[in-house]
């Protein structure tokens, strides 16, 4: 079965997600510090995600099109984005057989890997608690 | 067994003058507008003309040719090559020379093919159609650029590598002619032969992407390589030691190309973009000292290598890994490559400048297929234990 029923769905858990790095200083001031724009283009469903940091002071997530330029672009399946944040995937692996695509400077991507570590364990706590809310604002 | 996938997108045609046959399998691939990439060694040489007549003698190419790159090339010439080659209509690239020349040719494909900026198309797996047609000759044997789907070129400027990796950057066709690699001096003989050794044991103890195609290809090169590389670098004249030296590395680049390098290929990034050193010859010295800290992840394969070498009957695999990394040592010894990096003139780094090294080192792609995580802090003890 998919990970996310639709975009809604795979918004909500992206958002919240992005949003709890946000607020834990120990990986938002790295990644404010990196100045990076990073963007997740998901397919089936399909969903865009932006983390903007260029200003080097704030970090700005947004789901959808957003006019900011991505320094950075990652392309995957969203159960392969759900299945990374669970650590399941095998990046290197997933890298070269193009299940993950990045455009941009590799090494800058690589860079980020170890500073959104710590919110592997918290994913699955995410991912549940924005599906329960979606479905019960659906209803 | 891992989950794999292995492929390798160049038709490889071997033999002596078969670079002579060029224009025949470029009419095979399409195009009669050619671009030959070269330098201008390879020029004075006089390696390249037999090669531009046989395109001009058969009538049906036009011929331009841009020798104008420089070892370890870098974004600019890319930007020059792309404006001759964009100037004279040019749609499809012949390379000749080392790898320096081989991923600035990759380079200026991706650039003839797509337009624009080459700095937009960095990435991996995110070229989404073939580029133009490309036939790449070798004159070094040991990058495996020839078959590889990566290229790296420099951003002087701003101090940087980019990397770009796809399938469709591998040359279509692979024209190995040893009678090219007469003229590589010894030196640079023994230090692209390394770079391939690196290539095969690398991949060979990449754990997680590794395959048994990949293992037969390293397997085999290393044998031919431990055999034929002194032979090479002392009798540069021997065509059966350039032959094999060079079949060697094209197999061994097919094999790292499937499964990837690192953290030997991570530390000669990092050096070579601060200090200019030649690839092969950092890989060759950082190679025993990255092979004793995997030690404990990769060891049994170096053992395996070992004894499929013939090097030790030794069942107990740490002794018999040892005695791989001991042989490797030899082997570069034996062809008078420097032992440390102060001996290639790399000068003595405080102990921040250390730590940057480390810094671009540990996000260098090739880290990510290293059997085992290497913190700074490990990766810093390999540059010091190879100072
Ligand atoms: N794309 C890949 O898969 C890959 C893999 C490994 C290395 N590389 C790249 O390859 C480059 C190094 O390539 P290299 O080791 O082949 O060296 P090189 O291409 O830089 O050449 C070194 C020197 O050897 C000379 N030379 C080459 N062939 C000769 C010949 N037959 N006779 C006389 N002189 C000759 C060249 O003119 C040059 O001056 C680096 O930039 C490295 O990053 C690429
Ligand atoms: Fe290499």
């Amino acid at each position: 079965m998919p990970a996310f029923k639709n975009t809604d769905e795979l918004n909500a858990v992206m958002e919240l997600l992005w949003g709890t790095i946000k607020d834990d200083p120990g990986m938002s001031s790295k990644l404010i510090a990196s100045k990076l724009v990073v963007r997740f283009v998901y397919r089936e469903p399909e969903g865009r995600l932006t983390v903007d940091c260029s200003d080097g002071k704030t970090m700005l997530v947004s789901t959808g099109d957003t006019s900011n330029k991505p320094i950075i672009e990652m392309f995957m399946k969203a159960d392969v984005a759900h299945e990374f944040w669970l650590g399941k995937v095998n990046v290197p692996v997933a890298i070269l057989s193009g299940k993950i695509v990045s455009k941009g400077p590799t090494p800058k991507a690589l860079a980020l890997l170890p500073v959104i570590k710590p919110a592997f364990p918290m994913y699955l706590d995410i991912y549940e608690t924005a599906k329960k809310k979606i479905a019960s604002c659906a209803e | 067994m891992n989950p794999f996938m292995f492929h390798t997108p160049s038709r490889i045609y071997f033999g002596e003058e078969t670079s002579l046959t060029a224009p025949d399998l470029m009419r095979e691939i399409g195009g009669s507008k050619v671009l030959i990439i070269t330098d201008d060694v390879l020029v004075k040489t006089g390696l390249m003309a037999p090669i531009i007549d046989a395109f001009k003698n058969d009538g049906n190419f036009e011929v331009t040719v841009f020798s104008d790159v420089p070892p370890d090339s870098d974004v600019k010439c890319v930007g020059s090559a792309t404006a001759v080659g964009r100037g004279q209509g040019c749609d499809c690239i012949l390379s000749i020379g080392g790898g320096s020349v081989l991923d600035t040719a990759k380079a200026v494909a991706i650039c003839l093919t797509f337009g624009g900026n080459l700095e937009e198309y960095q990435g991996l797996n995110n070229l989404s159609t073939k580029l133009l047609p490309h036939i790449a000759i070798p004159t070094t044997s040991g990058t495996g650029s020839e078959v590889s789907m990566v290229a790296m070129i420099k951003d002087s400027a701003e101090r940087k590598k980019l990397l770009f990796g796809s399938r469709f950057i591998a040359p279509d066709t692979a024209i190995l002619d040893p009678k090219l690699l007469v003229t590589l001096p010894p030196k640079l003989t023994a230090a692209t032969g390394l770079d391939a050794v690196t290539h095969a044991i690398e991949a060979f103890t990449s754990l997680s992407t590794v395959s048994v195609f990949t293992d037969v290809l390293c397997i085999e090169a290393l044998k031919l390589l431990f055999k034929w590389l002194p032979i090479a670098t002392k009798s540069g004249d021997d065509l059966d030691a350039r032959a094999n030296t060079l079949v060697a590395s094209t197999m061994a680049g097919i094999a790292f190309t499937n499964t990837g390098v690192g953290v030997v290929h991570a530390l000669a990034h990092a050096t070579g973009g601060e200090f200019g050193t030649h690839h092969g010859m950092t890989n060759s010295v950082f190679l025993p000292h990255g092979m004793s800290f995997n030690m404990d992840a990769a060891g049994d394969r170096y053992a395996e290598i070992a004894r499929q070498l013939k090097f030790t009957e030794n069942s107990n695999n740490e002794i018999a890994a040892k005695t791989l990394i001991d042989k490797v040592e030899e082997l570069a010894s034996s062809i008078n490559l420097p032992r440390r990096l102060r001996d290639m003139g790399v000068p003595a780094l405080d102990g921040q400048g250390v730590e940057d090294l480390a810094n671009i080192a540990s996000t260098d792609p090739a880290i990510m297929f290293n059997p085992k995580e290497a913190t700074i802090e490990d990766i810093i003890g390999i540059y010091e234990r190879a100072y």
